[in-house]
């Protein structure tokens, strides 16, 4: 009885080790279900073709959530819940990155990142390790209704290439022909405030990490426009992300400057079908600004304390750094946009897409992603970006940009002690 | 001449209710719009629609469809009514023995204890996670439980009720030779009704609505909770309103339902009881 017992337990024993040789299970953490959710399932079939034994298990985790379960994991050292792999939005990168060094796996030499926007990559750099797969888009477009510019004698190349100053210009004769505003944004312009800054190759934070707000040309400039912006009667302000969203899907705005993935968001309306066009956002007139931008992304991270990190790894490269079929597949089912640059060569790209009246949109946004200025992220994004919608509040009110920057300066080298 | 009481116009009375009026529309009407966004589709919300549509089916099959809603529904009910029960029999016991019981400490303890309540509870947060998941209380009822089974909240509220219970009837129980636990299992307990009825509407919704905990306690998507499982729905750079409004409807159903049973001894509980 004994021995029987002795061999089924050997016998146990071995069928479990053959059975976690065989199979291996990735978990991965992320959002959305139309999008970076859908993205990861596809990203799943493919790499069954290569790699069968291994299966990819996703848990729907909110964004938000993600990051609180990391925080409070590697802060209490209590690793084992984390998974395999988690989306993470490109503002908290290099804040996990510094907050908890060796927390993350670094992907040199096991990932192609030549064939990645430099701008992405460098968001999840950190002591010149890089430590995530690129995934969604954030490069930034004008989004703008073509019959509005039309019926103020205007077309989709004048918007193009242009300074904000002119931008203003334009919105004054479309709201005089239309009735309508020209631009819409959320009240206090805190996405203005990335975008401008980072247009013109400035962030909140110089080399060092240190705050650069009272003394950056960039920053200034910013400030300068959105006040121009505010006065000029041309923008409608929403008080919230509906208010924003039903803003340009009823018309009462005839554009909005935003983050690419805006586009699912957009087509929501279907009656304005071919009524729109995309084109670059406007610059800032100083040194070093150009018409391209970035607001919003996420990149794929392998937490250090995961067991199969080389695996998951492995999948990422074959898959999100790898394969141009895979992001034409995931692009034409959920409009998830690649920072994976040859897949603008794919044939999903170069199809016109009829609600922007043919437009081929997503090859013209990749062409985008190239050129945005590559700055370098803080750990404080979010905080030196409220001081600054802070400043502005406060310049509205009849401060002066001098002293409302300095304040804001003030007041995030006061968080940052 | 009682007829002519009709005739008489009370300017006040007219304003009262007319304030009136308008705080019930204030405070029903968003609950008003978010019973009629669950039927809407997100474009006609987000243009402001806000009578009743048709996609009320069409949004129960996106919440359907992932196949959550059931379990979420299940965990957050059996964590919520586990919690209550737990934490109305426990938090009580103490706030009745800090009344019945003589010991000198006793105030001083208590002043601790409503120190404690200034700590917000993010603080507590990363120690709590590490020492349950040492503990390996990770992804169980347990875990979500323990740390808020006793509230200092409910040990205050039980303790201001004791006061009023009168010491004679603990006095005569003892001289009747009846225990200290059956004194308060039989004498407190149905005494006090109505306190318990304030605290378990109070704890319910606690437990019902707790967000932060169980995120990090229920990692597990098998434990997920209905807070947890509605929030998911506003992660997506498109957002679909619909279905949000229809899952907080649903998630508001047992909170009605906790609430219109003890609905009057809540009032009396609040008011104090015991008279």
């Amino acid at each position: 009885m004994k021995k029987l017992f002795a061999l089924l337990l050997t016998l146990a024993l071995l069928l479990g080790a053959v059975g976690a040789l065989a199979e291996t299970t990735i978990t991965v953490w992320c959002w959305d279900p139309t999008f970076n959710i859908y993205a990861m399932n596809e990203a799943a079939k493919v790499y069954k073709e290569i790699n069968p034994d291994v299966t990819i298990k996703v848990e729907e985790v909110l964004s938000a959530d993600c990051e609180t379960r990391q925080t409070a994991a590697l802060s209490s050292g209590q690793t084992d819940s984390l998974p395999d792999i988690v989306l993470m939005q490109d503002n908290s990168g290099r804040r996990f990155l510094d907050t908890y060094p060796g927390a993350y796996f670094p992907m040199d030499g096991l990932v192609d990142y030549d064939n990645f926007a430099s701008y992405k990559i460098d968001k999840f750099t950190s002591d010149g390790k890089r430590y995530a797969v690129p995934f969604d888009n954030g490069v930034a477009a004008t989004f703008v209704r073509t019959d509005y510019l039309e019926q103020a004698g205007f077309t989709l190349a004048d918007l193009t290439d242009i300074t904000w100053d002119r931008f203003i210009e334009i919105g004054l004769k479309v709201k005089e022909a239309t009735g309508q505003f020209m631009l819409v944004t959320q009240a206090g312009y805190a996405d203005f405030v990335s975008m401008m800054t980072q247009s013109a190759d400035f962030w909140f934070f110089d080399e060092e990490g240190k705050p650069n707000i009272n003394n950056n040309p960039a920053v200034k400039a910013m400030v300068e426009t959105i006040v121009k912006l505010h006065n000029s009667g041309i923008v409608k302000e929403a008080v919230d992300w509906t208010e924003y969203i039903a803003s340009f899907n009823n018309g009462t705005a005839g554009s909005t400057i935003q983050g690419c993935w805006i586009i699912g968001s957009i087509v929501l309306a279907e009656d304005q079908a071919g009524k729109w066009g995309v084109t670059n956002i406007p610059r800032l007139d100083i040194e070093g600004g150009v018409n391209y931008s970035s607001q919003g992304g996420s990149s794929w991270v392998v937490p250090a304390s995961s067991k199969n990190k080389e695996i998951a790894v492995d999948f990422l490269s074959k898959t999100f750094g790898a394969s141009v079929d895979f992001y034409q597949t995931i692009l034409q089912s959920s409009g998830a946009i690649a920072t994976y640059l040859p897949a603008a060569g794919g044939p999903a790209y170069a199809e016109p897409h009829p609600f922007f009246g043919g437009q081929k949109v997503f090859e013209d946004l990749m062409s985008y992603s190239d050129k945005v200025p590559l700055v370098k992220y803080g750990v404080y994004n979010y905080e030196a970006r409220d001081e600054i919608v802070n400043a502005i509040e406060a310049v509205f009110n009849g401060a002066t940009v001098e002293a409302a920057l300095n304040d804001a300066q003030s007041a995030i080298e006061f968080i940052m002690e | 001449m009682k007829k002519k009481r009709r005739l008489v116009i009370r300017p006040l009375r007219i304003l009262k209710h007319l304030i009136l009026i308008l705080v019930s529309f204030v405070s029903a009407f968003p609950f008003y719009w978010m019973v009629s966004a669950a039927t809407n589709n997100t474009a006609d919300i987000i243009l402001g629609h806000i009578a009743p549509g048709n996609y009320l089916l069409q949004n129960w099959r996106t919440l359907t469809e992932s196949g959550r809603i059931g379990p979420a529904f299940y965990n957050s009910v059996r964590n919520a009514v586990l919690l209550t029960i737990s934490s109305l029999f426990i938090s009580s016991m103490a706030g009745y023995g800090f009344v019945i019981f003589r010991d000198k400490w006793k105030n001083r303890v208590m002043g601790i204890l409503m120190l404690s309540m200034m700590i917000p509870p993010a603080a507590t947060l990363i120690p709590l996670f590490r020492m349950f998941s040492q503990m390996g209380l990770m992804n169980t009822v347990l875990g979500f439980m323990l740390p808020s089974v006793a509230t200092v909240f409910l040990i205050f509220m039980f303790r201001q009720a004791a006061q009023t219970f009168p010491q004679e009837i603990v006095q005569a129980a003892r001289i009747d030779g009846l225990g200290e636990f059956r004194i308060f299992l039989k004498m407190f307990i149905p005494v006090m009704r109505p306190t318990y009825a304030a605290a378990a509407i109070v704890t319910f919704m606690n437990a019902w609505n707790s967000y932060l905990w169980p995120l990090v306690i229920l990692q597990s998507p098998e434990q997920l909770t209905l807070p947890i499982y509605a929030g998911s729905f506003r992660g997506g750079y498109v957002l679909d309103y619909g279905a949000i409004m229809l899952v907080v409807t649903i998630s508001t159903i047992p909170m009605l339902i906790i609430f219109f049973t003890l609905q009057k001894s809540f009032v009396q509980g609040i008011l104090g009881s015991v008279k």
